[in-house]
């Protein structure tokens, strides 16, 4: 009889453990969130495709302010974004693509050398950078105005008058801009964001309703 | 003690039936959706339905068994299960220097550990190291044209798992060079390390590097 019930025991265990493992993709959606819904199923249709293949990808999830490093679906690492900026929804409901990575200063081993050649680590990668992607968007990575206060100004003012630019080719020329997506991250995570990005690697857009 | 566990049972089948039960609270998940306003309104009822489906669609992509995750930014080698750690390493990855290629203009050696997704291809045991031409060249030798004089033994630990195009996980004598960027893209492991992923791992089994 005990046995029986260490038995049960263990199957009540087994069935809690395994409905905690279920995971919600969203956990911050409200089930009477229609417009967050519909973006949260577009975003899944979208890296559905992308976890079925042999490489890794991000998903930008502005509902959350989080970065997920991610490949066959599962979580490598997340970054905290500090604020984003998206200058249109207009054409960013798609899998975009880097045209190339951040760029990185790399050391040239010199074969006469004695010296062993310093490796790269995640401190030589930029803290600020911006990547054109394909379909046409621009994703921009600053530092927080409170660690790089210089080269916050020096983009933000940069981002003022692409955006004024933008809009008068677009008043004169009826051609709207490509979308710009700016994103503030603290020096470390601008930087390991960077170390993770590859050639060519795809990315999705989670965007708020609104 | 019988009735004690089949006490604890019932309560733990409780918890968990009323943890799935839908409930009105601020903000539910999506996992215990509310009837009533699905109920009352069939197209929110359909996201939600497809949402869930989405899901599921995508978890059923992660891996089922032991996957490997490495971390090339910090030098870490995991085996998960399920999104649990069953195995944090000190690793060596990729320096991410460059060498030419005499005889080749503009032609170069990245050493960096590949990232992506990749899989076991191939277990060995007492593996011996063909040094390739760059393994001469950064020495500032000659490239021998005997291949019997390429291989060196002993230098890659007891075990090695090949995830394709020349790259391995092994183990290494530069053991205080663990949690350093040092090799030619390789990943390399302590011999203790090393024994656990050789035993945990099969062909097949997912490497995910990030």
């Amino acid at each position: 009889m005990s046995r029986c019930a260490f038995a049960l025991l263990l199957l009540s265990f087994a069935a809690t453990s395994s409905i905690a493992a279920e995971q919600e993709a969203f956990p911050d959606l409200r089930p009477d969130d229609r417009a967050g819904l519909t973006e949260a199923a577009r975003v899944l249709q979208e890296e559905i495709k992308l976890a079925g293949r042999p490489q890794t990808y991000l998903l930008v999830d502005l509902v959350s302010g989080t970065i997920h490093i991610k490949g066959r679906g599962i979580d490598l690492h997340r970054i905290p974004i500090e604020h984003w900026w998206l200058s249109t929804h207009d054409g960013t409901a798609a899998t975009f693509r880097l045209v190339h990575r951040p760029p990185v200063a790399r050391r040239k081993i010199q074969p006469t050398g004695n010296a062993e050649q310093e490796p790269v680590s995640l401190t030589d990668m930029p803290t600020t950078y911006t990547l054109p992607c394909t379909p046409s968007l621009f994703l921009e990575v600053v530092p927080p105005a409170r660690e790089h206060l210089w080269l916050w100004t020096l983009s933000s003012g940069r981002l003022w008058w692409g955006q004024l630019t933008a809009w008068g080719t677009q008043w004169i020329a009826g051609q709207a801009p490509p979308p710009h997506l700016r994103l503030i991250l603290s020096a470390d995570h601008a930087q390991s964001l960077a170390w993770s990005m590859v050639d060519g690697m795809p990315f999705i857009l989670r965007r708020p309703a609104s | 003690m019988t009735r004690a566990l089949l006490s604890l049972c019932a309560i733990l089948t409780i918890g968990l039936l009323s943890s799935t039960i839908p409930r009105n609270g601020p903000s539910p998940a999506v996992g215990s959706l509310p009837q009533s306003p699905a109920a009352e309104d069939p197209d929110l009822r359909q996201l939600q339905v497809q949402y869930r489906a989405l899901s599921k669609q995508l978890a059923q992509l992660m891996p089922q068994q032991p996957y490997i995750v490495v971390d090339t930014a910090r030098n870490r080698l995991y085996i998960k299960r399920k999104g649990a750690i069953v195995l944090d390493a000190l690793a060596s990855t990729g320096s991410g220097t460059i060498l030419d290629k005499p005889g080749d203009a503009g032609g170069q050696w990245i050493f960096d550990t590949p990232r992506g997704q990749f899989a076991v291809q191939s277990k060995l045991t007492k593996p011996v190291w063909v040094k390739p031409d760059w393994a001469f060249i950064e020495e500032g030798l000659t490239v021998p044209k005997n291949p019997a004089e390429r291989v060196e033994q002993g230098v890659l630990g007891e075990y090695a798992l090949g995830f394709g195009k020349g790259y391995f996980i092994h183990g290494t004598l530069y053991t205080r060079l663990l949690g350093k960027n040092v090799t030619h893209g390789c990943i390399r492991l302590n011999d203790g390390d090393l024994k656990t992923v050789y035993q945990m791992a099969h062909v097949g089994t997912p490497i995910l590097i990030f």
